[in-house]
Parts: C-alpha cells; sequence; structure tokens
C-alpha cells in the first residue's frame, strides 16, 4: 500500500495536458503568414506529411496552400492538448497541430465538424 | 549473514513476486515503448524516449486498467468469502460458518491472546477498521486504480481522438464510453474466470505441499481443509 499510493498518484497526473498558449500561437502565425500571402512561411509551419501531401503534381506546397484559399482565421477561441496533440479553435478556423521536438506544426486546417465523425479539412495529413 | 539468509527465507514469496512484478513491469515499458514508437512512426511523428514513454496517457492507462480490476478481483474474493461458501473447496469456509463469526472465534476483545495485534483488543472504531482492513485497502486501491483508469484513459482517448481530427471528450463522456468500459470488462471478465476456477477446480485437483490446495489425499467434500 504505501508502494501503490506515489505510484497512483504518478499514473492519476500522467497525461495532464498543460502549455494552450503554444499551440493556439502556431495556430495563428499559420493563418497570419497565409493572410499576409507568406505562404511559404506558412508551409514551414505545417508537420512534414501534411506538406509532402499537400502539393498536387507539379505544384509546390505554397501553389497548393494559394489554392485552398483558407478564410481568415482570427483569434483563438479554444484550445485543447491532450498528450502531443492539439486542436485550436479560432473565430474562423479549427486547426489539429503536433508537438514535434522543434515545436507545434499544423497537421490539419481548414477543418469543419461533421457531426462526430472526423473533421473535413481543406489541408491534412 | 545467517539472519540475512533467514530473513530473506522467511519473506521468499513476497520477494519473488516484488522481483517478478518489477521485472514485469520493466518489460510492459520496454515492449509498449517499441510498440508505442512503431506507430508513432507510422503516424508520421517521431519516436518518444523511455523516460516519456512511462510517463504518458498510454503507458498509465495499461498499468491501471490491469490494477484495478486485480484489485477488484480480490476485494470480491475477500468479501464474498465472509458470506458465502462452496462447499469442497479450501477456498472456502464451512457451510453453516456464513458472515463475520463471534468475537471468541475472531479473538478480538477479551478473547484476544497475548500475541494478538493490538487493534484486536480495541473497541469501536478502531477494531471495525481492523477487522475490515484488508477489504478496506484492497477496495480502496482497486477505486483509485479504477480512477487513475479513468484520467489517463481519457487523457489516451482524447489524444488518439485528435489524431483522427475528431473533437476531445469530457471525463464523463469517457467514463460512459464504450471504450472505458471495454477496456474494464475485458480485463474483470478473466479475473472473475480465474477466481471461479480456482474455488471450483481446488475441489477436485490438487497441488501437493501448496497451501491453496487441499491436501491430496483429502476428500472432496472437504471444505475450508488447506493443505
Amino acid at each position: 500500500m504505501p508502494f501503490a499510493v506515489p505510484m497512483l498518484a504518478v499514473l492519476t497526473v500522467a497525461g495532464c495536458a498543460v502549455d494552450t498558449t503554444s499551440p493556439a500561437r502556431a495556430a495563428e502565425r499559420f493563418h497570419a503568414a497565409i493572410a499576409g500571402r507568406q505562404e511559404d512561411s506558412a508551409c514551414a509551419m505545417l508537420a512534414r506529411r501534411t506538406a509532402e501531401k499537400l502539393p498536387g503534381p507539379g505544384q509546390t506546397c505554397a501553389d497548393a496552400l494559394r489554392e485552398v484559399k483558407l478564410g481568415p482565421g482570427g483569434r483563438s477561441t479554444a484550445v485543447s492538448v491532450w498528450g502531443e496533440e492539439a486542436q485550436v479553435r479560432l473565430t474562423g478556423d479549427t486547426l489539429f497541430l503536433h508537438r514535434f521536438s522543434d515545436g507545434w506544426r499544423i497537421r490539419a486546417a481548414g477543418c469543419r465538424p461533421v457531426r462526430d465523425l472526423p473533421y473535413e479539412c481543406e489541408v491534412e495529413d | 549473514m545467517v539472519a540475512a539468509v533467514r530473513r530473506i527465507k522467511d519473506n521468499a514469496l513476497s520477494l519473488t513476486f516484488l522481483i517478478l512484478f518489477v521485472a514485469s513491469v520493466c518489460g510492459q515499458a520496454v515492449a509498449g515503448l517499441l510498440d508505442y514508437n512503431d506507430q508513432q512512426a507510422a503516424a508520421g511523428s517521431e519516436p518518444v524516449s523511455l523516460l516519456d514513454y512511462v510517463a504518458s496517457s498510454s503507458f498509465a492507462v495499461d498499468v491501471a486498467e490491469n490494477w484495478q480490476s486485480e484489485y477488484l478481483q480480490f476485494f470480491l474474493f475477500i468479501m464474498m468469502t465472509v458470506w458465502l461458501v462452496q462447499r469442497g473447496s479450501p477456498e472456502s469456509k464451512e457451510p453453516g460458518e456464513e458472515g463475520a463469526e463471534s468475537g471468541e472465534q475472531q479473538r478480538i476483545g477479551r478473547y484476544s491472546e497475548d500475541d494478538s495485534p493490538a487493534w484486536s483488543r480495541a473497541k469501536g472504531l478502531r477494531l471495525w477498521l481492523f477487522s475490515n482492513s484488508l477489504g478496506l485497502v484492497m477496495g480502496a486501491v482497486f477505486v483509485l486504480s479504477w480512477l487513475a483508469q479513468s484520467v489517463a484513459g481519457q487523457a489516451a482517448y482524447n489524444a488518439q481522438r485528435l489524431t483522427d481530427l475528431r473533437d476531445a471528450v469530457s471525463w464523463g463522456a469517457y467514463v460512459t464510453s464504450p471504450e472505458f468500459w471495454n477496456r474494464s470488462l475485458q480485463n474483470w471478465q478473466s479475473e472473475l474466470l480465474a477466481v471461479l476456477s480456482m474455488v471450483v477446480l481446488s475441489i477436485y485437483l490438487r497441488q501437493r505441499g501448496s497451501p491453496e490446495s487441499k491436501p491430496v489425499g483429502a476428500p472432496h467434500a472437504s471444505t475450508g481443509v488447506e493443505g
């Protein structure tokens, strides 16, 4: 029992979400880059798999982002962080992010809810 | 030296299970890490370190869901064998002895002996607490483990939901979700089957020298006899 209690305490707190500011800023920066027509910068904020999947044949990532025409993001209204995953709701968009060793990167953007099914996203991995 | 060897021999059963437990948890951590990183690679994510993995909700929920079911099993076994009997089982009292038993049978109060624990001579709350301490501790660890499973499980479940581009769910929604109950019940059914097997098989089968078995020559109908 003396052994079990601290173990259970560790188990109970494991996985608690903490920093919601960093993913929110990453999402806002991504939309700010798009609004400023800096698609190359926005592409640099995407997760590798998302950036690789986005362009069509003969396109660059920046070309593809321009073509998608994501609407304005606005300020963040809600952030949900669980483990290495985050969902950031902006006034104009919902984004999904993953925390890599160099920080939060965008996995999906331009997302619309579909009941309890996965969101449908303009940009996703 | 002789005293140390004697002490180890006197506690060999506990020490052996402690070593097996620690080895199993370490093995689980390593195997779980390899499996987790395999999934990470498939999802295009980076591998995590062993330290990060054992602090993750994924590891915590896997540990906690097994703990809660084991402690539930022993809690139920301890409590049900107070009131229910199984004729022929060494795990059971004799039919007719159901219940908490008399003070004389339990050697409490004025029936306590010189070497009885101090709290068995106490009265009121202290005596009640000590009289039920085994069940209380097992029950408490079960509840805490199940709570830990729910908290860590929600975190792991929500991380997966976000990976799948779905909304996270609240703790209340998680503990009423099929995921939580599937994790709980798949463990409970195996623990309950194991207890059932032990109670019934020990009527007819023997393990020579084990106190969990009747003596080899004991009749099948004899109850509460441990060899």
